[in-house]
């Protein structure tokens, strides 16, 4: 019994012909597949996600390479042939302008911030889906007043607004560098992570496979980890995607304010930041390409966690 | 239904406790502790600081700290119970009745259950006075905001769901796309720079023209508000125009696709078939039998999305220089007057609970398989 | 997948008065895209005024897909509807009409009841509002009056105390008060046609023969036409006259439910009505048709039965079977067994049939019994 209770979580589509030789022209067979067989399947499917995850390749690239290739220091102070107090907008040479004041290229900037940006979105993401799938599993599988005190807790967390307790811990607990903002940002987005996992796993707790496993004595923590935590996987990754690109935004919009990442390093919210104080002296440019580079990531990473969604949901078909 | 409504205020009392909690941690977070900030401000007076101490104890043990700051303890009564719990008998007020009651039961004014949230650090200002006037533009901004974005969020997902896979559905849907990726402070920089900077069709920032009208919310203001209301009114909406489109795009991008898919399950359903086999036109099918259906969820939806609100509200009124809750949070944030942080906090999240008790009531009231 | 049907009437004029729905060459697909999906493939059939008849089929067989069809409540795409298809109702053509006249017809003159009675009521509304729409909707009244109406229904169908029930939601009621009411609802503008849609399956045992019961004494009473959907041999048995057996899209098997449950002529009902489990076979073997149902994509190109007949052979594998008369007026069977070459094979078809079964008889000879046997 406990052999086949692993894969019970979603029975892949299979058809036994009782008559091989009275059928042998018409009917389909279906090979058996593992989920993640099917759902990578079904995720090829789809179209947007595969540009997204190509995006993502072509972005993780940019964040790796771009720095090497085009390197940025705060204390290079760049010495133009002509100076124009505004920056000089796009052209051949520099695609996305100069910022004004120092002319900085714009280009660089932002192939620099990219590395950080997606560094804090990613990192920050693991922290929250760590602490969130640790807390949701344990209201979930303990129940009775672990699960009430720890749902009370996501519930008082969940009501203040996120942002302004961001923006407060940054404040207080800031010193500019990006790992502590990595560290608060996850510290701040783990509840939703866990109301989910405690949901799951009541429900999956609920299913026959998990009361077998009960019933032939598996101990506690070969329960959560071996049968329904693999079970539970595919929303939790769903929601990873969703936090990502929320952490993307709220960074920046964090730095934007000043009360994230120091000005020195540069992140898509601090160039961002900067370009502010120009666009009254027509300066467009600094301010829209990073702005343009986090909705890029943003939609990228949306298109995957959308067809993964699609891929894990058993109610649609590959 | 009454049985209903109280159980779930039963339920909003721990955690209205455990944000209290949390919040009052801001206080003792504060590098240097709550006092700091205090020293050398030639704004307040001894006697606001000594009010201020007294008031919130802090040369006390932190449970009775917090327990004064709440207004559980009255302040005038001393001693400690176990090195750093309040007497029982500081819990009493001065008339003799338990100390959190109303003033006019208890006698005492102290702590946030009596709307006592302290003073400003930096204006010697009580932090309830200023929370209240920055509380009407945001509520402005936020209510005009909640409107535009739930109507045209709802128009467009049910249109799209009618007509799926048609122009309009797909155009739609690329406009959630982006407008879900679309960073708030971004878009509302690139709006000032369109419609303010360059073609000077809208006001870049502000409530009011500074120009022609006093201060928005000084008595000055409402003298002239009522000398010509309409022009009032209509420099108000002019100076909305671009921060509610700020505020809204976000989510009427992700709305419109909730909407829609709640519109496409329930269009699927069983019992629409039912309204079509009785003969119902299709306007009565989609709006009466699916729309109905497909707004249930919707309104959970919006109870948890209240909080963006505040949360959008201080991006948008940063970058709009509204003088609301938003653009007050910053400030405070900036110059360490945690007195209006905690108030700030304290008020938006008892907002938030109660936005999510209204909509699990108006769930129950519009779903009769709830049992109460 | 094109062929002539022998009991094709001639087109374009309406049926003799007396007939109330005639089928003509009708052809549902859906349009998916992996292909086209020939749900309805050709049938045609015609049902009297007050007359009864049961489409009988496994699902995927076609016969809800032509229930819808009827209705016109199939969105168009992804379903497609034959050019040469004619569906004629009450002395009209159907599927040409437009839609406000459609409308008019729906709930008013035909009516359909839904297999799952809990999803098929709307949860937000009492029931008593959902049948008060439809009457206010066709009889032209006022609030008041189709209120009144929809008690007076719910009262008909033997729901107690309705005004109680009329002002509860669907969730309150059990699943058999839930098709009382929807049967209710159906009847509550009195259809001449009232379509029932494998209308006890969701249902538990004991509370399908009371609703079949209903049904029945309802249908007489208002003199509806009854087009009655189901897999269930045995409520065929119980409550039509005429039935058609279908299977893949197509009517394999027609004519009226006694000859066609005690003689039957085609080997997908001789299988059906072998699997039937009785007293008798207890301790033996239970009988099942081979196989599996053929995935509409890949039909099979002639018999669409012949990989799963037991009495199949070459001809079956080449040539596909038309209709053919089988015994009296009207019955008809698609069948290669009716060519008159192939008497042999028949005859011993038949006697092999005989031999698996001894339910036939019984079914005739006591059919309230069979229902749920």
């Amino acid at each position: 019994m406990t052999q086949n209770v692993e894969g019970a979580g979603q029975p892949a589509a299979e058809v036994i012909d009782p008559d091989p030789t009275a059928a042998e022209d018409y009917e389909v067979g279906l090979k058996s597949l593992n989920q993640w067989q099917l759902a990578w399947r079904k995720f090829r499917k789809h179209k947007l996600a595969l540009i997204g995850l190509a995006m993502i390749a072509i972005l993780l690239g940019v964040a790796i390479i771009g720095p090497v290739l085009l390197p940025f220091s705060f204390t290079d102070i760049p010495k133009p042939d002509e100076l124009v107090s505004a920056g000089r907008a796009p052209a051949i040479g520099r695609p996305m302008g100069e910022t004004g004041g120092l002319q900085r290229d714009v280009f660089t900037l932002v192939v620099n911030g990219a590395r950080t940006s997606l560094l804090i979105g990613f990192s920050s993401m693991a922290i929250g889906v760590l602490i969130g799938t640790f807390v949701g599993a344990i209201a979930g599988f303990t129940g009775g007043i672990v699960d009430n005190l720890l749902m009370r807790f996501v519930d008082v967390m969940l009501s203040l607004p996120t942002l302004f307790v961001i923006l407060v811990a940054s404040k207080f607990l800031g010193n500019g560098t990006v790992a502590t903002v990595i560290v608060i940002f996850g510290l701040f987005s783990w509840m939703g992570v866990a109301r989910l996992v405690r949901s799951l796993f009541l429900s999956i707790r609920e299913r026959e496979f998990v009361e077998a496993a009960v019933a032939v004595g598996v101990r506690d923590r070969r329960i959560i980890f071996r049968h329904i935590l693999p079970n539970a996987f595919s929303p939790i990754v769903v929601v990873a995607s969703l936090l990502v690109a929320g952490n993307i935004i709220s960074e920046a919009f964090v730095s934007f304010l000043g009360f994230g990442v120091d000005p020195t390093s540069p992140t898509w919210g601090n160039i961002l930041s900067g370009g502010l104080q120009f666009i009254t002296q027509g300066n467009w440019w600094w301010p829209l390409f990073p702005g343009l580079a986090i909705i890029v990531t943003v939609l990228a990473v949306n298109f995957v966690g959308d067809g993964l969604r699609d891929a894990f949901d058993p109610r649609s078909r590959g | 239904m009454t049985k209903f409504v109280i159980r779930r205020v039963l339920q909003a009392i721990p955690v209205l406790f455990g944000i209290t909690i949390v919040v009052y941690g801001i206080l003792l977070a504060a590098p240097g502790g709550p006092t700091a900030k205090f020293a050398n401000n030639p704004r307040i007076t001894d006697d606001m600081r000594e009010k201020f101490k007294q008031a919130w104890g802090l040369d006390q043990p932190i449970p009775i700290q917090y327990c004064r700051w709440m207004g559980f303890c009255n302040p005038e009564t001393q001693g400690t119970f176990l090195g750093s719990l309040p007497v029982p008998a500081a819990f009493i007020g001065p008339k003799g009745l338990p100390n959190f009651l109303p003033e006019a039961l208890s006698g005492s004014t102290n702590g946030v259950l009596h709307g006592d949230f302290g003073y400003s650090i930096n204006s010697g200002e009580k932090v309830s006075d200023r929370i209240v006037r920055a509380a009407l533009p945001t509520f402005i901004l936020a209510g005009v905001a909640l409107v535009v974005w739930l109507s045209i969020a709802i128009v467009l997902g049910v249109y799209a769901a009618i007509h799926r896979y048609s122009l309009f559905d797909n155009a739609a849907t690329v406009f959630s796309y982006v407008g879900f990726a679309m960073p708030t402070f971004w878009l509302g920089i690139m709006l000032i720079f369109i419609f303010a900077g360059t073609l000077h069709w809208l006001p870049a920032s502000g409530m009011t023209d500074t120009r022609s009208s006093p201060p928005f919310g000084s008595d000055k203001y409402w003298a002239y508000f009522g000398g010509s209301p309409l022009a009032a009114i209509g420099d108000i909406g002019r100076h909305l125009i671009l921060p509610v489109v700020t505020l809204v795009v976000v989510n009427i991008a992700g709305d419109s696709r909730f909407v829609r898919a709640s519109m496409l399950e329930s269009l699927g359903q069983d019992y629409v078939r039912t309204a079509k086999a009785k003969g119902l036109p299709a306007r009565v099918v989609n709006f009466k039998h699916a729309l109905r259906n497909a707004l249930l969820p919707v309104i959970t939806n919006i109870g948890l999305e209240i909080p963006f609100l505040f949360t959008g509200a201080i991006v948008t009124e940063t970058i709009f220089s509204w003088p609301g809750i938003g653009k007050l949070t910053i400030d405070a944030t900036r110059e360490f007057d945690y007195p209006i942080l905690m108030g700030v906090l304290l008020v938006t999240s008892v907002l938030v609970v109660f936005a999510n008790l209204l909509a699990d009531i108006a769930y129950g009231v519009a779903d009769p398989r709830i049992k109460y | 997948m094109t062929e002539t049907s022998t009991v094709r009437p001639g087109v374009g004029a309406p049926p003799p008065d007396d007939i109330l729905v005639d089928v003509r060459n009708l052809r549902t697909y859906f349009k998916v895209m992996d292909g086209t999906v020939p749900a309805v493939d050709n049938i045609s059939f015609s049902l009297g005024r007050g007359q009864t008849l049961g489409i009988v089929g496994e699902s995927g067989s076609g016969k809800s897909v032509t229930a819808l069809t009827i209705m016109r409540l199939l969105d168009i795409p992804p379903a497609e509807i034959g050019k040469e298809s004619e569906i004629w109702f009450d002395g009209k053509e159907v599927l040409s009409m437009p839609e406000r006249e459609m409308r008019h017809l729906r709930g008013n003159e035909m009516a359909m009841i839904f297999q799952e009675p809990l999803t098929s009521l709307n949860p937000v509304f009492t029931v008593g509002d959902q049948i008060a729409e439809q009457v206010k909707l066709h009889m032209k009244v006022r609030e008041k009056e189709a209120r009144d109406r929809a008690v007076e229904m719910l009262r008909l169908v033997g729901i107690p105390s309705p005004e109680r029930r009329a002002k509860q939601y669907p969730h309150e009621l059990s699943g058999g008060m839930r098709q009382r009411v929807m049967i209710g609802m159906a009847l509550s503008c009195e259809p001449k046609l009232l379509i029932a849609d494998e209308p006890t399956t969701a249902l538990d045992v004991t509370v399908q023969a009371q609703i079949l019961e209903l049904l029945k004494a309802i249908q007489e009473r208002t003199g509806a036409a009854l087009l009655l959907i189901t897999h269930d041999l045995g409520v065929v048995a119980e409550m039509v006259d005429h039935v058609i057996v279908m299977y893949a899209g197509q009517v394999v098997e027609q004519g009226t439910v006694e000859e066609v449950l005690v003689e039957p002529r085609m080997p997908y009902t001789m299988g059906l009505i072998e699997s039937i489990p009785t007293v008798e076979k207890r301790g033996g073997r239970l009988s099942a048709i081979q196989g599996v149902v053929p995935s509409p994509f890949h039909l099979p190109p002639a018999c669409r039965f012949e990989p799963r007949c037991p009495y199949r052979w070459e001809t079956c594998r080449q040539v596909p079977p038309e209709l053919y008369p089988a015994g009296s007026s009207g019955r008809v069977a698609r069948c290669h067994l009716h060519l008159a070459e192939a008497s042999a094979r028949r005859e011993a078809a038949i006697a092999q049939h005989q031999q698996n079964l001894t339910v036939g008889r019984r079914l005739t000879g006591a059919p309230d019994r069979i229902g749920n046997a």
